[in-house]
């Protein structure tokens, strides 16, 4: 009973969804458009869920001595953030909106801008001439970095348009086919789980 | 977690009332088409596909065995969960920021975890499971609770090692580039949705040591895994994995049909370029 | 310990590369690529008072990639006097994308709920995407400042994607392709991109087979905007220091693959 409830519910929904969308039957639009909205409901409530089980955590860390002083920031900005928002709004001018651009918006931006320099340690070790095949990787490589700069347009016109065709043929040929693949499987999984072959994602079965 | 699942069932029974009271409602109305023809050839195409999911599923059950290839990635769980326990050292699992638990993408990398899972309960190795999605973090401790239990060790499932760090991005990142620095896990398994931070965790297990597996469906994400990681499941392959690993004959025709239906869509790629070249104006195989 | 050291000698150089070419403050004629030509193009060729919609779907980390590229086509968009409806599908998005509504509106004179409106977040974007393609109001029954989106002038006889012209999707993640397989693929709404540069080959299927209208990406985009504008901005700054970058990770592959070759042939010799 505890497994066939929710894979009936499954089953219900996954083939109404199916199914609506290949009709423009108000009954269909009108029973769509109630699920979308559920759906923001429910979403909602698992919020909840991940503020209660990261406060459990990190208490729990602070507790054993493990990583505390990242615990007490975590739990810290996690207080601290609802609190300004409360007390003075999330406007312009606020003090929210002001710990938004000047803390965490820099916080995030710097740890993206660690991906260029992880790009640029990973080409160095990535792009060797090992085989043919790696070596063509390289050379392909190294023509879309050179087409990708202005400056390329002064050494000459070639490299642009070799980049663009690049991209645009050979590159965007495999795209589509392990999109294609992708595709597949996806739909394949969806499949499965709603005519209740897959079930790991209800308890492991 | 209990509780989160009555709430749940309850909100999708409320769905069911509300939907049904609206769809009485509906009743009435007598404008729209039961079936809108724009959407015809997604239907054929969608009813053929289903139908060849069920041929697959009919072929396998009366007795009929085919085989997948090797995938190195999935052949490698076995040596990635071996070296962790035999350096005395932890796992790391991680689904991604980039999607949540109704992607199939999330739902193949469960699958994965029930295996790894089993296995790391056998050789009592820990295994870290740091996600920035609620749900996911539920459903996967559901999913090791399951395979400890199936393993006969239900005392090794530890849910404080299966949390839920940050819904941010770069939060996500940085708490698990953390953690890798810090732990510094035998291996570690990328296999999920993966958008800008794939290669900042993979850069970062690389610089310990690990090995690792990695799997996306995003095919930019794919290239920095596959520089940077030790094995990458590209395309359908992470979908494949639950049949691959489990040997459960339902799930492996589903694969065989993704095959078929793979090779229909070439046949009519095909057709329609030839088809193309001869007639330059057609245009029946436009949707 | 060599592999860590050579790790840090790479990130510090790409550390200097970069701030000293950001320093040099040289800026590059771009010619715009046939994407962002087309995307210039249709703005540009919009009748007066024609509908568009700006989604910021996108976090604070990729803020300096995005925000000449908003900005630029804010620009543009007010500067032909289009309505523009503003919203948010990722919450960090929310106050950044109201943000630079409000700043380029100023720049134009434009009025609040007349010119433009900004809708706010909302959480589970497909069924957002999905739901405006019924009703938007129903989706957002109120604006980002609380007031009823009714009430707006710039809403009266505004209610789904069939009274929209063009969807702008400024995303630096996988958002825009639910606005083309949901917007696009179910309502048939024209869908056009802004993105960050990793992100433009990804799209390239969608753009070659004409579900996404057109993409402007990275800051080559923005400069080739700007350009195209013939205004000053972001892009056309950082343009220096990412093609510095690029030439960086040109002679790190080069020399790598020197360092190897060496290894290689001594290996061979003992």
């Amino acid at each position: 009973m505890r497994t066939k409830i929710p894979l009936l519910i499954c089953l219900i929904f996954g083939v109404i969804m199916f199914a609506q969308y290949f009709s423009s039957h108000e009954l269909a639009l009108s029973v769509y458009n109630s699920i979308l909205e559920w759906w923001q409901i429910i979403f909602a409530f698992t919020l909840f869920v991940g503020v209660a089980a990261f406060m459990k955590n990190s208490l729990r860390g602070i507790s054993r001595g493990k990583d505390t002083p990242y615990k007490i920031i975590s739990l810290v900005g996690l207080i601290l953030m609802p609190v300004l928002a409360i007390i003075g709004g999330t406007k312009i001018g606020s003090p929210f909106l002001w710990s938004f651009e000047n803390m965490l918006a820099p916080m995030q931006a710097t740890v993206f801008a660690l991906l260029a320099f992880f790009v640029a340690s990973a080409s160095f070790r990535g792009f060797r001439a090992r085989t043919v095949s790696a070596t063509i990787l390289l050379v392909t490589a190294l023509i879309v970095l050179l087409g990708r700069i202005p400056m390329a347009e002064m050494i000459s016109e070639t490299f642009p348009k070799v980049t663009f065709w690049i991209q645009n043929y050979p590159s965007m040929a495999a795209r589509r086919a392990i999109l294609i693949g992708i595709g597949l499987g996806s739909m394949t999984t969806a499949l499965r789980v709603i005519l209740g072959i897959e079930r790991t994602y209800l308890r492991g079965e | 977690m209990r509780l989160y699942r009555r709430i749940t069932v309850l909100s999708i029974c409320f769905i069911s009332i509300a939907g049904t009271v609206s769809a009485s409602d509906a009743v009435q109305a007598t404008s729209g088409a039961w079936l809108n023809p724009d959407t015809l050839p997604t239907l054929i195409f969608s009813l053929i596909s289903l139908l060849i999911v069920l041929f697959s599923i009919w072929w396998v059950k009366s007795g009929r065995k085919f085989k997948i290839r090797e995938i190195p990635g999935l052949k490698a769980v076995d040596e990635a969960v071996g070296r962790a326990t035999e350096m005395g050292s932890s796992i790391l699992y991680t689904p991604g920021w980039g999607g949540d638990i109704q992607r199939p993408t999330t739902i193949a990398s469960m699958n994965i975890l029930s295996s790894v899972a089993l296995k790391t309960a056998e050789y009592d190795t820990r295994l870290i499971y740091p996600t920035h999605d609620p749900v996911i973090m539920a459903v996967a401790q559901e999913v090791v609770r399951e395979s400890c239990y199936k393993a006969g060790h239900s005392d090794r499932f530890k849910a404080d090692d299966i949390f839920y760090i940050s819904s941010s991005q770069f939060g996500y990142a940085a708490a698990v580039d953390g953690i890798i620095s810090r732990e510094k896990p035998a291996s570690i398994f990328l296999l999920g949705t993966f958008e800008a931070e794939s290669l900042i965790l993979a850069e970062t297990g690389n610089s310990i040591g690990s090995i690792q597996i990695a799997g996306t469906d995003s095919t930019i994400q794919l290239a920095f895994f596959i520089v940077a990681c030790d094995y990458t499941l590209i395309g359908e392959e992470l979908f494949a994995a639950s049949g691959y690993l489990s040997g459960n004959e339902s799930i492996l025709s589903s694969v065989k049909a993704q095959d078929i239906i793979k090779i229909l869509i070439s046949l009519f790629i095909v057709t329609a370029m030839i088809w193309a070249a001869i007639d330059p104006s057609s245009t029946w195989w436009v949707f | 310990m060599d592999r860590l050291k050579t790790r840090w000698l790479i990130f510090s150089g790409l550390a200097v590369v970069v701030v000293a070419a950001y320093l040099i403050n040289i800026k590059f004629k771009t010619e715009p690529s046939p994407a962002t030509m087309k995307a210039y193009e249709f703005i540009e060729t919009l009748p007066e008072s024609s509908v568009v919609m700006f989604s910021f779907d996108h976090e604070a980390s990729s803020l300096p990639e995005i925000q000449p590229l908003a900005l630029a086509l804010l620009r543009h968009a007010f500067k032909n006097d289009l309505k523009i409806i503003g919203l948010s599908l990722f919450a960090e998005g929310t106050a950044i994308g109201y943000d630079l509504m409000t700043e380029t509106a100023a720049e134009y004179d434009k009025q609040y709920g007349v010119d433009y409106v900004f809708l706010g977040f909302k959480p589970q974007y497909i069924s957002a995407i999905l739901g405006m393609g019924e009703s938007i109001r129903r989706v957002f029954p109120e604006d980002y400042l609380g007031n009823p989106t009714d009430n707006a002038p710039i809403m009266s006889g505004v209610d789904s994607y069939d009274d929209i012209t063009m969807v702008v999707s400024i995303a630096d993640g996988d958002r825009t392709v639910y606005w083309v397989e949901y917007a696009g693929a179910r309502y048939g709404q024209e869908v056009m991109a802004g993105l960050t540069a990793a992100m433009i080959t990804s799209y390239d299927p969608y753009l070659s087979s004409e579900q996404l209208y057109a993409v402007v990406g990275g800051l080559r985009g923005a400069a080739e905007y700007e350009n195209l504008l013939d205004q000053r901005g972001g892009g056309a700054r950082g343009m220096l220091a990412q093609s510095a970058a690029h030439l960086y990770i040109i002679a790190l592959v080069v020399t790598g693959n020197i360092i190897y070759f060496r290894n290689r042939r001594r290996r061979g010799g003992k």
